[in-house]
């Protein structure tokens, strides 16, 4: 009321900057370890870095993209991470849709059951990855006596096959990502108008022409949301096949990510690695533009 | 349908279910029967327990290596959940009260983060904390950790902050009080919750988190309960049950805490994970 202009600027300021303020701790640490990396990676892939011959990095121009393209084991890896993925997303629809189709019920059993679903997604991979050795141990697992049962295995555990290795670390991958799935389908669901299925059930629409008619079209916009999501978390695993196999057997399951992982610290090449890191960040991104592109024309 | 027609679905549909999840989650429980396992019973891979020992337990407790590691998990976690809590509720608040040129930026920025995944920043973030000499620190650890659940936390306490009624604050500002006052003294008692949500789910992603750890530390003195636990796995001389008691140890608080903020933490996932 009486406060002179002189007093009354500084609080106006600092009024204006107040919301800056308190936003500015949490924009640092984003800028931090998300911002400023992503942008730094980028300078990297230009540089010729070999750690065992110079300790800094020399400008290189285009030299580690050159080396990507007549990478063999790097394009092997590629396709690999493709599979891996692809098939990751799969297995998460094909078990989170019987899942939550049949948790979209109102008792007890299917509450109580809804929460316990998400231990897959919120126990840590260490934990997972262990568990899930321990099980398919060729001398104390269990699961591997019953996959020696049906021949699927040798004496020698499964993840020492080639050629299965990366099918049961991408099943496991499935498994872990499966609830988030759920929990999107189950929200999906419950948001569906009764009144629909009772109309189709008077029309005498069987329960599998209602699912195809009526379920369906209504959850499919959450499955490919969510699908996509999940898509670029596999696109960038490395905790399990790491944690279960090192990559191996012979490279059977080294995806992109451990490929890079390597890169800076067997090979001691960061720069090619950055380089690695910027390809799979373009992929990345043109997939899903294109995913969501797609979907927006029809 | 008669009513026990339904019933008599809902019973069997019931039993599906149980039997579903049963199998769905025996990696998770094989994990924690085996911890109690005397080794005998794990070698012989019989279904019948003879007894239960914890004698695991006393073993990885008795290991130095995984003490310090549990200590530094601790530091860590505590650290990370406080430091989420003190940058993540005004950083919401200024989202969710305030007007200004830049916010809806600042929110995709922080939203942004949140799909990003390590793998994509591994490489950068090595080279920048060997730059700085922080390898092998717990300071770059807890550093990187907090961008783990900062963002989720950001967009989770915005929600419960726009269902607060601005009205409530507007009364103690008239009364005297300063905007900040009337945040710390009304809105913030309200959503105390879900504060104390995402302050435990920061502590959980930071307890399990393995590759950030993996690629910045390697001695023993800084290692984490994840990295401690892959030291357990000595090809030499390690025993199984050993080493899925350090899982338990791993496991259990994330389980336990998770369970008890379900409730808030799935309203605040769906809502992240489907408006963005």
């Amino acid at each position: 009321m009486f406060t002179s202009a002189a007093e009354h600027k500084p609080r106006a300021l600092s009024k204006l900057a107040l919301p800056y303020i308190l936003v500015a701790p949490a924009v640092f640490v984003a800028l931090a370890i998300a911002g400023l990396p992503l942008l730094y990676a980028l300078w990297l892939s230009f540089q010729d870095w070999y750690l065992l011959r110079s300790p800094q990095p020399v400008w290189g121009g285009l030299v580690n993209f050159q080396a990507l393209l007549t990478d063999s084991a790097l394009w092997r890896a590629f396709w690999r991470t493709w599979i891996w993925t692809l098939g990751t997303v799969a297995v998460e629809i094909a078990l989170a849709l019987p899942l939550a189709l049949l948790l979209n019920r109102d008792t007890a059993i299917a509450r109580l059951a809804s929460a316990l679903i998400l231990l897959p997604w919120v126990t840590p991979f260490i934990v997972l990855g262990y568990g899930w050795r321990f099980l398919l141990d060729s001398e104390v697992g269990i699961l591997h006596a019953v996959l020696q049962l049906l021949g699927l295995a040798g004496n020698s555990s499964i993840l020492n096959d080639p050629n299965m290795a990366l099918a049961v670390i991408t099943f496991i991958s499935g498994w872990k990502g499966m609830p988030f799935m759920v929990l999107a389908l189950l929200a999906a669901l419950k948001s569906i108008p009764v009144e629909l299925y009772e109309a189709a059930a008077i029309d005498g629409a069987s329960p599998w022409q209602r699912f195809v008619g009526i379920t369906l079209p209504s959850i499919q916009n959450t499955i490919l949301i969510i699908g996509l999501v999940l898509g670029i978390l596999a696109f960038y695993s490395f905790d399990l096949p790491w944690i279960m196999t090192r990559g191996g057997p012979q490279d059977a399951t080294t995806i992109l990510g451990i490929t890079m992982f390597k890169a800076v610290f067997t090979d001691l090449r960061p720069a090619y690695a950055a380089a690695i890191s910027i390809v799979m960040l373009v992929i990345l991104a043109t997939a899903s533009f294109l995913i969501l592109r797609l979907r927006r024309q029809e | 349908m008669t009513a026990r027609g339904r019933r008599f679905r809902d019973i069997v549909l019931d039993l599906v279910t149980v039997l579903l999840l049963a199998l769905v989650l025996l990696p998770i429980t094989w994990v924690f029967i085996a911890s109690v396992r005397p080794d005998a019973d794990i070698m012989t891979r019989s279904m019948v327990p003879t007894r239960v020992t914890l004698d695991h337990f006393t073993a990885i407790f008795s290991r130095g290596d995984f003490l310090i590691a549990l200590r530094n998990s601790l530091i860590v976690g505590s650290i990370v959940a406080v430091g989420t809590m003190l940058i993540a509720v005004p950083a919401a608040y200024s989202l969710s009260r305030f007007t200004y040129r830049g916010r809806d930026v600042v929110g995709f920025l922080i939203l942004a983060t949140q799909m990003l995944p390590a793998v994509a920043v591994l490489v950068p973030l090595v080279v920048i904390v060997r730059a700085l000499g922080l390898a092998n620190t717990l300071t770059a650890l807890t550093f990187m950790h907090l961008a783990l659940g900062l963002p989720i936390a950001v967009w989770m306490l915005k929600g419960y902050i726009d269902a607060v009624p601005r009205e409530l604050e507007e009364a103690a500002v008239i009364d005297g009080s300063s905007q900040l006052g009337a945040m710390v003294r009304i809105t913030l008692p309200l959503i105390r919750p879900a504060v104390v949500a995402v302050g435990t789910f920061a502590f959980v992603l930071s307890w399990g988190e393995y590759l950030l750890a993996l690629a910045v530390i390697t001695s023993t003195e800084v290692k984490t309960l994840p990295l401690a636990l892959q030291t357990l796995f000595d090809p030499y001389s390690f025993s199984w049950g050993v080493v899925m008691a350090g899982g338990v140890v791993i496991a259990a608080p994330t389980v336990l805490l998770f369970l008890l903020f379900r409730n808030q933490l799935v309203g605040g996932l769906t809502a992240g994970g489907i408006k963005g």
